[in-house]
């Protein structure tokens, strides 16, 4: 579990919250406190007071893999490949094992094609693409995903969705603006103005959201 | 005096970038058009093509009675050149007071707008391009990041446009379902040598591989 109490940092204030092993989908307004909560769970930024702890252990003493909604913040390097194998070396694997772990990966995602251009040349949902293939070269125990999915369109979405779920991660929160995408979660939380105003499977939170922009749209056929 | 006319005409225009190549012909009158299509398949070249800002391997792009283009990128904080959200307004030549109400960034006005989040960036950087007009208004990705309620906002903002070329760039194609375009233009990506391989689009043809 991830057990989060009494947390404050800026306008985000939550006094207790379990996020249970499995998809948790964080939703709301821009400026809610969607980012912030999700920094706070990756260990890039620690809380003012309160605590956050997943499986016992804070977040910098766990591996977690990052997609920041900024396409460009992700990206350390000139080259695809090494920014996809730099998880792995900064970890000092084998240069046989990074190797053979970043072509995997690539191979996965279905973005070979793109190891031998530099990430300048990438369109944004490229970037988004090569990101994410380096938060789960690691193979993290939480992966993060701010809002990347505003930049793929459908096809790509869906694919991507499937190697989220396969990819091993215990735990996967991600932030969208996407409700059907949300829909297909074991957990959501509704933000607004820094704090979790629902919080629940998606049967349980939606029904508050119904004539808001925030009810899936393919729930309301 | 005659009625002004508004259009670009692209005459095969071709980039070729190593194993990559688009390709597009057509006419834009003045209106609202989306083009869509798949992560790279090269709708942001496209987009700087038009805006004279990526170079062509090849054909014409004509622009007749347009005085004024403005093109968004698709990542907001390229733009960014004030060092507080108030003065990223006045850098846009707007009022901030207007800007701000209108955003419900009033409280923000003196952090710097790369402390935002990418969605409060993108509702101030729109805010601030769709406060003047434009004969010709790029817009590469707009609705990426802006939460549901900015995306139907911005949709009817741009619905209600009456003047100039808009074209909007975009992967999410719920803003043609929505009407706010009147021409749609799908950019399919596939193989091919693109100087026999357009795809016909009404009165455009794309091409992307």
């Amino acid at each position: 579990m991830i057990s989060i109490e009494n947390l404050r940092y800026r306008n985000l204030a939550i006094d207790a919250l379990t996020i249970r092993p499995g998809i948790t989908t964080v939703i709301g307004p821009n400026g809610s406190g969607k980012t912030t909560f999700l920094k706070i769970c990756a260990g890039i930024i620690l809380p003012d007071s309160g605590t956050i702890v997943v499986d016992d252990a804070p977040p910098r003493q766990t591996d977690i893999g990052w997609v920041n909604e900024y396409p460009d913040r992700n990206l350390l390097f000139v080259n695809v490949a090494d920014e996809i194998a730099s998880p792995l070396r900064f970890r000092h694997d084998t240069c046989d094992s990074v190797d053979s772990a970043m072509k995997s990966c690539a191979e996965t995602m279905v973005i070979t094609h793109l190891l031998t251009r530099t990430v300048r040349e990438l369109s944004g949902g490229e970037k988004i693409l090569v990101s994410l293939a380096a938060a789960l070269v690691h193979h993290p125990t939480v992966l993060i995903l701010d809002e990347y999915d505003s930049h793929l369109d459908a096809h790509v979405k869906e694919k991507n969705e499937q190697i989220i779920r396969s990819s091993g991660a215990k735990y996967i929160i991600r932030c969208t603006q996407q409700m059907d995408t949300a829909t297909q979660s074991d957990h959501v939380l509704f933000f607004d103005n820094g704090r979790v105003r629902h919080d629940g499977t998606p049967d349980q939170v939606f029904p508050f959201l119904k004539g808001t922009a925030y009810y899936p749209l393919l729930w309301g056929c | 005096m005659g009625v002004l006319i508004i259009r670009i005409t692209l005459n095969r225009v071709h980039a070729i970038r190593d194993d990559w190549s688009l390709s597009a012909s057509g006419t834009l009158d003045e209106g609202v058009h989306l083009v869509s299509g798949d992560v790279g398949s090269g709708k942001s070249t496209l987009a700087l093509m038009i805006a004279g800002l990526f170079p062509l391997s090849g054909g014409s792009i004509e622009k007749e009675g347009i005085t004024s283009t403005m093109l968004s990128l698709q990542f907001p904080e390229l733009h960014v050149t004030g060092l507080t959200v108030a003065e990223e307004c006045t850098s846009w030549g707007v009022s901030p007071d207007d800007i701000l109400g209108t955003t419900g960034l009033t409280g923000k006005r003196d952090v710097s707008p790369l402390s935002l989040s990418r969605g409060e960036l993108n509702r101030l950087h729109l805010a601030c391009i769709l406060a003047k007009n434009h004969d010709l208004l790029l817009l590469d990705e707009p609705f990426s990041s802006l939460d549901c309620e900015e995306k139907a906002k911005l949709c009817t903002r741009i619905g209600q446009t009456s003047q100039g070329i808009t074209i909007i760039f975009t992967h999410e194609q719920d803003t043609h379902r929505a009407n706010v375009t009147g021409n749609y233009h799908y950019f399919h990506p596939r193989a091919g040598d693109p100087s026999e391989s357009y795809q016909d689009m009404g009165n455009c043809r794309w091409y992307a591989g």
